[in-house]
């Protein structure tokens, strides 16, 4: 079985509770073991960078420290924690200055890091360490004639981390399709959903939002699939201020790519979370002949 | 102690250039008193040693005091190494016994402190004393020009290379790896600024070269190997089978009228239009014989057809024909290989390849180009609408760190002259996206001008992306150029039929390969590297070898045919000497001391050493070898020395540098 | 050589991360401005706020909205042609008018970070409640009560945690933090 240190983020508490509760049960039936770790802290989201960078690094810090000790590599769900770590864990290996800094504070808390982790988002581990066609061969119901627009959003894949394709990468369509859904071409589908910027500049957010919903909808989809909760907060809970904010209609479910990939490996919908959006998904999956 | 030489040593200011920094004339009285035991007879500084008289005293002091050596404190070598070694020559001595050293690049240059810079170029002067002791007279080697000529590339500047050389009664092998030569220019419709038809200038040229009597035309030929040295080239060349007779082929045409195989022509026609399995490449094509393509030939995959053979009139199909390997023996090569257009589907948030109506320049070309796929028209890839908005992209894959860093230099021009013929052919709203607008040649800002005039709608921004997800009114069916309008900082979304991306030039595929072919090196970014980028770009660091065109770096039709110009003229100056006298600056192996090892075989970057089986022993070419020292500091036996930089001499250099050695009666300086 | 640092230099050093002057080999082409989803509703497209940098404008970059405007997408910094991180510079932006309590009015970006910041010292998590008041009351009526909705439904479904979220090291954790000399001096 293969293992990995899972850091949550502080969303998957409550807000995102079914990208968690659909994580694990999806990577259990792939034969994957996701360790929470072990009194992990916020990872400071993008805010924390407004104010000190060496406070922000040291907050990611302590949640590599205590992976570190597990020996396990880490897998976040979310891709602002998702970032956040990989590149805290990058810096601190490209600057030993910065790394003595902050393993100084980490001492304080009987923890030092020493630069052997390996960042992950969840997504990855289902594009590449399970695979499509691994994934493919444990569907049993597949997702036939549901039109999902892959919402990849911005923090996956930017900053470039190496040479990987930032502008049209297809790993998550991979998924989609393994799964037996039709991922539809959706061109906004690296655009960003505004991030933080629904509380701070509310309005632009919501034409961020506006744009997105409006694009999933031009492709024909009938769900937007995500793997951030903040993505599917702004898209899915603030649907309806869009609509009031621009007179549109939208009524587009969004759910987590784990819960759609729960479904075709035959979770029960409960065990996933699904219920628990503003926007209700059974429509779109009733009419595929999923239940 | 063995018999001293005379050394005369000369200090230069170099105006303030030097003496600005360094106290030269401290330094040259501290080598008169303190080097004397090295031989030091003379010793004197002077304002400008590159001048004629700074050269008389030399010459002077030569002739008068019976120098044997002659050692100048001054620029870099590069610059004056061959004055000083001619005035050597003037007053009859040898020239390989006169060293320059440098107290200006390595020294005044690079120094802000009087004092250490004075007792640097001490220390360098003693250098350069205790070394020149230990030159010796050289004589230059002399070796034959062939007076063929070999020009590697059949677009506009090798031509007019092959034109040159052949005019002036040399023969000239012309190698193009096409069907037809011609290059690029063949494919273009009108050229910048003066709009003349590009053909109709091209092909008077080519036709001159097809029938020229000093010209042999290798076309659908590529060279394989170069063996030798300037002035003795042997390049073994691979005619291509044509599967066509040249000496019965009419070049009538009926051949491929009657093939029934039809390929999407992706080099001519750059995938827009199509040709036969059995073609060539443009009406216009030299020489007209055709080329039967034998990856998509009925024939050759089954076995069957053989229509061209049936009505061919005069019976010049010859399916059995091999490809043809001759060697030709040249006396200098000129490289005109041109270039590649930049893959625009790199940048995928331009859509290049994904959105149907965004087409690169060359595609523009043909559509524009009467003779093309759609005869002229301007219209979508659905063959027949004429679009009313057409926006052109300026710097695409150019002036960018995540593709190419550097300019291309004919984008701006070129997409000033899409937007014209747009206008003229379209009537459509035309729109230049740029970053700056580059006009620096004869004509060009005028060019510029008149596009205002025409009512071009200029935007200066980036493309962001280019997108055919619509939202707003008025844009449904069209693509969106999302870009900043820098000048009013606004951000817009320009709804538009057909986008023209100019894309960039780039080095051919594989030029680093066929770089090595004719032993010359590549830039980082792989266009070939000129002698100096200043005052020599069409010659290379192979003597004998010379470039001209594109494949020097991008640049417009004018600098191309000035380019082939020049390097035809330094061929027939090289000819008319029918000799040429190469540096003696060489290294040599010394056979008794060689084990046969070859290590030293690989590490030449001029490809300038041999080894003979027979005797185990390698051996240097020495009108290949340019005196890098590679050879000498890779041989594990010592076995090889370098006759301008031989052991003694480098280490006799080094301990003048350490100021070991000075006369006894200077003690401590 | 000038002992005073400028204010453009002052910028740069906060991209301490990068090598040379990141902001000088800016070409002003606009390819950042050209991407920004957000650039219409700031005052200054980014590379126009680069151009004010460069210039010297002090003032009226600290007054402008177009920093706390950036989603941090990181789209402009992948496709600049300079290799500029645009991103990284307006986090440097904000760091840098935290730390001079310099910034245009009315912006929510400011009060809602110095928020998030104590609820993280406070407990180690993040606990959505307690930022409402630091964003609501800049809200009009209706947005408000549409906040409210939404909050109340988020609530009934069970996605808002009713109880603030604390880790268990929690007083060695701020002993951690302590040890970093915040630049805006925060605590």
């Amino acid at each position: 079985m293969k293992e990995f240190a899972y850091f949550p983020g502080c969303s998957l508490e409550k807000m995102a509770s079914s990208y968690h509760m659909s994580a694990l049960e999806t990577t259990e039936k792939l034969g994957i073991k996701l360790r929470e770790l072990d009194d992990w802290n916020c990872c400071g989201a993008t805010t924390y960078f407004y104010i000190d960078e060496l406070l922000a690094y040291t907050l990611c810090a302590r949640n590599l420290a205590i992976a570190e000790k597990t020996g396990l590599d880490v897998v976040a769900p979310c891709s602002a924690c998702y970032k956040n770590m990989y590149f805290t864990a990058a810096h601190l290996k490209k600057d030993p200055d910065l790394a003595e800094h902050v393993n100084f504070a980490l001492e304080e808390d009987d923890l030092q890091y020493n630069g052997n982790v390996n960042v992950k988002h969840l997504i990855e581990v289902f594009a590449n360490d399970i695979g499509p066609d691994e994934l493919k061969s444990k569907v049993t119901k597949p997702l036939q004639g549901v039109r999902v627009a892959p919402y990849y959003g911005c923090q996956i894949v930017r900053p470039q981390k190496e040479k990987e394709n930032v502008e049209q990468p297809q790993f998550f369509e991979g998924i989609l399709s393994a799964i037996g859904a039709t991922p539809v071409n959706f061109p906004l589908k690296m655009r960003c959903c505004g991030g933080s910027l629904i509380i701070s500049s509310r309005t632009a957010a919501l034409s961020m939002v506006r744009n997105l919903l409006q694009s999933a909808v031009d492709s024909q989809a009938s769900v937007i699939a995500t793997a951030c909760p903040l993505c599917q907060v702004n898209l899915e809970v603030y649907q309806q201020q869009v609509n009031q904010e621009f007179g549109t209609n939208f009524s587009v479910p969004v759910l987590y790519f784990t819960q759609l990939v729960g479904l075709a490996l035959g979770i029960p919908q409960k065990k996933l979370g699904i219920g628990k959006e503003f926007v209700d998904s059974m429509p779109s999956l009733l009419q595929a002949g999923k239940g | 102690m063995e018999k001293k030489e005379k050394i005369g040593v000369y200090v230069c200011h170099c105006g303030t250039n030097i003496a600005g920094v360094v106290n030269v004339g401290e330094v040259s009285k501290w080598a008169e008193e303190n080097l004397k035991d090295q031989g030091v007879v003379v010793s004197r500084d002077y304002k400008f040693m590159c001048s004629s008289l700074g050269q008389e005293l030399i010459q002077k002091d030569i002739k008068e005091q019976g120098l044997t050596r002659v050692m100048v404190a001054a620029c870099s070598p590069h610059l004056h190494e061959k004055t000083f070694r001619n005035a050597c020559k003037g007053a009859d001595m040898n020239p390989y016994l006169c060293e320059l050293v440098s107290i200006r690049e390595q020294d005044s240059w690079v120094h802000t402190d009087k004092v250490a810079a004075t007792e640097k170029a001490k220390a360098i002067v003693s250098g350069g004393v205790a070394r020149v002791a230990h030159h010796e007279a050289l004589e230059p080697l002399r070796v034959p020009i062939h007076p063929a000529t070999l020009v590697v590339g059949g677009g506009i500047a090798g031509i007019q290379a092959a034109l040159e050389i052949a005019d002036a009664g040399f023969h000239v092998y012309l190698v193009e790896r096409e069907p037809s030569i011609g290059g690029h220019m063949a494919q273009f419709d009108k050229t910048f600024p003066t709009l003349d038809c590009s053909a109709c200038i091209l092909t008077p040229k080519m036709v001159d070269a097809g029938n020229h009597p000093n010209i042999t035309l290798l076309t659908y030929s590529e060279v394989e190997k170069v063996d030798g040295y300037v002035g003795n080239f042997v390049a073994t060349i691979r005619k291509r089978a044509r599967s066509v007779v040249e000496k019965d082929c009419t070049g009538c045409g009926i051949c491929w009228e009657k093939c029934p195989k039809k390929v999407v022509d992706d080099v001519f026609e750059v995938g827009m239009g199509t040709r036969k399995a059995v073609y060539v490449p443009f009406p216009q094509a030299v020489p007209k014989y055709p080329v039967i393509d034998r990856v998509n030939c009925t024939y050759y995959i089954k076995g069957t057809c053989k229509a061209c053979e049936k009505f061919c009139p005069t019976n010049a199909i010859d399916f059995a024909q091999e490809d043809e390997i001759m060697n030709v023996e040249v006396g200098n090569i000129i490289l005109a290989t041109g270039y590649d257009l930049f893959d625009s589907r790199r940048i995928q948030q331009y859509g290049y390849g994904r959105l149907p109506n965004v087409f690169t320049s060359l595609e523009f070309e043909r559509l524009s180009n009467a003779a093309g796929p759609t005869g002229g028209n301007i219209v979508l890839r659905d063959g027949k609408t004429v679009p009313k908005a057409v926006g052109i992209v300026h710097c695409v894959g150019s002036r960018d760190k995540n593709y190419n860093e550097y300019c291309s230099a004919i984008c701006c021009m070129q997409s000033l002259k899409f937007a014209h013929l747009v206008e003229e052919r379209t009537g459509a709203e035309v729109y230049n996206f740029y970053i700056d607008i580059r006009t620096p040649a004869k004509g060009y800002e005028e060019f510029y001008h008149r596009l205002l005039e025409e009512g071009t709608h200029f935007v200066r921004g980036k493309v962001a992306e280019i997108s055919d997800a619509t939202r707003l009114p008025g844009e449904d069916g069209k693509l969106i150029v999302q870009v900043e309008d820098t000048l009013t900082a606004v951000q817009l979304r320009v709804p538009l039929d057909m986008v023209i991306l100019s894309a960039g030039l780039e080095p051919r595929a594989g030029s680093k390969e066929f770089a090595k072919t004719f032993g010359i090196s590549c830039s980082a970014d792989g266009w070939f590297i000129e002698r100096h980028p200043k005052l020599d770009p069409v010659a290379t660091m192979t003597e004998g070898i010379y470039i001209a065109g594109c494949v020097q770096g991008p640049k417009d039709i004018p600098a191309s045919v000035a380019q082939g110009a020049a390097a035809a003229a330094r061929v027939l100056g090289k000819i008319q000497q029918k000799e040429i006298a190469l540096e003696p600056v060489r290294a040599t192996v010394h056979e008794e001391q060689c084990s046969g090892c070859r290590i030293c075989n690989n590490l030449c970057p001029f490809n300038a050493i041999l080894f003979h089986e027979d005797r185990m022993v390698s051996e240097v070419n020495p009108a290949l070898c340019q005196g890098c020292g590679t050879c000498v500091a890779g041989c594990p036996a010592g076995a090889i020395s370098g006759t301008g930089f031989s052991n003694e001499q480098i280490l006799s250099q080094i301990e003048g540098l350490l100021l070991v050695n000075l006369s006894k009666e200077a003690a401590a300086v | 050589m000038s002992d005073t640092i400028t204010f453009s230099q002052e910028i740069s050093n906060l991209l301490h991360a990068v090598e040379g002057e990141p902001l000088k080999t800016c070409i002003q082409c606009g390819t950042c401005s050209g991407t920004c989803p957000v650039a219409g509703y700031m005052d200054h497209t980014p590379r126009l706020l680069i151009s004010m940098i460069n210039r010297g404008m002090k003032e009226e970059v600290l007054a402008s909205n177009t920093f706390w405007y950036c989603a941090s997408c990181y789209h402009c910094t992948v496709r600049c042609p300079q290799d500029i991180d645009i991103t990284e510079l307006m986090y440097g932006l904000k760091r840098y008018s935290i730390w001079k309590r310099q910034h245009k009015e009315g912006l929510i970006g400011p009060t809602f970070s110095e928020s998030f910041i104590k609820m993280i010292v406070r407990g180690g998590r993040s606990y959505e409640p307690i930022l409402a008041p630091s964003y609501i009351f800049s809200f009009g009526m209706r947005d408000m009560l549409l906040e409210v909705q939404g909050a109340t439904e988020l609530l009934l479904k069970g996605r808002l945690p009713i109880l603030p979220p604390r880790i268990k090291r929690l007083e060695k954790f701020k002993k951690m933090l302590g040890r970093i000399i915040p630049m805006g001096g925060l605590e």
